[in-house]
């Protein structure tokens, strides 16, 4: 099949002056071939090493990006005409000025970094999902050390329960958006860097966008969803991901995503059932220990992009701050993973709620009521059993007048000291542990409503004076 | 080895990247294609000049320029057959030299030049224009004539519009 292949300017010396060229072949890549065969210096300046098309190069099969359809694969017909168009790019690396010489003066004397490694830094670009405990940290380090463009994305506001350990954020700033807060703090701590701020929550149908914008990762997420879509999205891009989780008093970390290394689905390629792992907001965290972890994650993007040491990548590791120990134990690249493989079987990011076993509706709808409602109950005197399903030392922070406490986990034990004719309202800290209760409840036959939002909306919009916790 | 520059073609290259400053400005340079394109040592004369926005996406538009393909095509498409085509491309580098970066080289086109003019506080001061080689490897630097003017008066460019020696 006759298929004329157009070359632009550049290109034609290397094709006998010509600017088309009339080659056989039934898709892109065996077109290309043919070019090849009858001018071979084409060759180099159109593909790479591993055999495809270089990164700027843009074959356009008659109107349509070949990219769009199915690369080198795209087949031709009689007639059609490839045309061949770089996108011309290019653009400065940005020196080092003389007040930045001044300030990374103890990186510009270690070899290992240098100017060279600095002027990396600058060059360099690093998101941070989250501004919470992880994020603090890191984006601090970041900004610290001069990488040149720091995004950070979160759409959250600081509350005052975020101040033990969310050191990027202060007490003014309670109530504000994070990411103006933590903008503040980085751009006060160094003028010399770029703080691009996304205020939004990371999806499917944005993170690929944003993670093509920037060289490295640092996963600070707090939930399973988001975290598997980090994850997905960094090998969807080829962006590695600077990995952090914490919990009590232990971390994780490790480095996904590189080339020849795992990813967190090759670690975990499933999900905890929905409500078996606690997060930080139900089972607390050590204020100091986002401050490690996140530190480390500092220091992984960092060699990262210097291209110093060994990454923490097939790598994951382990800190018990009880314990106050590390354990490293080895991470394989799983052949069959279903996004890091030869053959992965996602090429998209898909949903990850539904992933999560987020989405699943419980068996029956659990009755609930609002604190206003259980207010009037109150007021009116109506006689039922208030039951607080907490541990102990939360009853101890903040407690409802009047409430029997069983904790969720002694519940089953102690159903007995229960009341099956009079109806139970059931609340917990925000309302999570309480519906579990109220299922349990219902099964046995009690009938049991849980308090939508548990006592932080009752000391919220009912009772100022009960703490939050 | 040169790159000679058409007056108007000039101080539309100058004024695209004086007016894109903080960020890069860029454009195509066509002129007749010369004999021996691809010969380290040509001479490419530019007689026209096209300022095209920086497509590279907002966050780093300050140290990087991207020229979408389909401009590019559009022109090519329109010389066709004429004997003229984009023979080279300008860009600025805002507050740093005109030296390409390994960047330039990474992306960049045998044969053409890449004529690379450093703003300083919204003014061009410098301007340098570079050939790749074949291989890929490195950039060879060609003087820069002014249309009209002598081998001698190399850089003339920058130094009518800025007033400035480099």
């Amino acid at each position: 099949m006759n298929i004329e292949i157009k070359l632009p300017t550049a290109l034609r010396a290397f094709a006998d002056k010509k600017d088309k060229v009339t080659v056989n072949g039934n898709d892109v890549g065996s077109a290309l071939e043919e070019l090849f065969t009858t001018h071979p210096r084409l060759r180099q300046q159109l593909m790479g090493a591993d055999g495809k098309l270089r990164s700027f190069v843009n074959v356009y099969v008659n109107d349509d990006d070949a990219r769009d359809k199915q690369g080198l694969a795209t087949p031709v017909k009689e007639g059609d005409t490839l045309l061949i168009v770089p996108a011309i790019a290019g653009g400065s690396t940005a020196e080092l000025t003389k007040p930045e010489l001044a300030r990374y003066h103890r990186h510009l004397i270690m070899p290992e970094v240098g100017a060279e490694g600095q002027k990396r830094l600058k060059n360099a670009s690093v998101l941070c999902v989250g501004a919470g405990g992880l994020g603090s940290p890191l984006a601090l380090y970041l900004a610290a050390a001069g990488v040149g463009r720091i995004g950070i994305i979160d759409f959250d506001v600081v509350d005052e329960s975020n101040l033990q350990r969310q050191i990027i954020h202060d007490t003014p700033s309670v109530g504000t958006s994070k990411l103006a807060s933590a903008k503040k703090r980085l751009n006060a701590l160094n003028p010399h860097v770029k703080i691009e701020t996304h205020e939004a929550r990371l999806t499917s149908a944005n993170a690929v966008e944003l993670f093509k914008q920037y060289d490295v990762i640092a996963d600070g997420t707090d939930n399973f969803a988001t975290r598997y879509l980090v994850n997905d999205a960094c090998v969807l891009t080829g962006r590695p991901n600077a990995y952090g989780s914490i919990f009590r008093f232990e971390g994780q970390l490790a480095v996904f995503g590189l080339p020849d290394g795992p990813c967190y689905r090759c670690l975990y390629p499933e999900p905890p059932p929905p409500g078996l792992v606690p997060s930080c907001a139900e089972a607390g965290v050590l204020g100091v220990l986002p401050g490690v972890i996140g530190t480390m994650q500092a220091i992984e993007a960092i060699k990262l992009i210097l291209g110093i040491g060994r990454p923490l990548s097939g790598r994951l590791m382990l800190y018990d701050a009880l314990e106050q120990s590390w354990r490293t134990l080895k991470v394989r690249k799983n052949p069959a993973c279903p996004v890091c493989s030869e053959n992965p079987a996602i090429k998209a990011p898909v949903d990850y709620e539904a992933f999560c076993g987020m989405k699943e509706k419980p068996a029956f709808a659990i009755p609930e009521m609002s604190v206003q409602d259980l207010k009037a109950k109150l007021d009116k005197k109506d006689i039922f059993v208030l039951l607080d399903v907490r541990e102990p030392h939360e009853y101890e922070i903040a407690k409802i007048a009047g409430s029997t406490l069983i904790p969720l986990g002694a519940l089953p034990d102690r159903l007995g000291e229960l009341d099956k004719s009079s109806k139970v309202v059931v609340h917990c800290k925000m309302g999570g542990r309480s519906a579990k209760a109220v299922t349990l409840l219902r099964e046995k036959g009690f009938d049991a409503v849980n308090v939508a939002g548990g006592i932080n909306a009752w000391a919220e919009s009912i009772d100022s004076s009960v703490p939050r916790y | 080895m040169s790159l000679r520059v058409a007056r108007a073609a000039c101080d539309l290259a100058v004024r695209t990247c004086e007016k894109a400053f903080p960020e890069e400005g860029c454009g195509l340079l066509i002129g007749p294609i010369p004999d021996g394109f691809d010969r380290p040592g040509r001479a490419v004369a530019v007689d026209e000049a096209r300022a095209l926005p920086n497509g590279w996406d907002a966050s780093s538009k300050n140290n990087r320029y991207l020229i979408d393909p389909r401009h590019l095509a559009s022109v090519e498409s329109e010389l066709e057959g004429t004997g003229r085509g984009v023979v080279g491309f300008f860009h600025s580098h805002p507050q740093v030299p005109a030296w390409p970066s390994p960047f330039d080289l990474a992306m960049s086109l045998p044969c053409c030049s890449y004529w690379i003019l450093r703003v300083q506080d919204g003014k061009a001061v410098e301007s340098r224009s570079w050939q790749r080689s074949e291989d890929g490897r490195s950039f060879i630097e060609e003087e820069i004539l002014q249309e009209g003017e002598q081998h001698e008066h190399r850089d003339k460019v920058a130094d009518r519009l800025a007033g400035v020696r480099r």
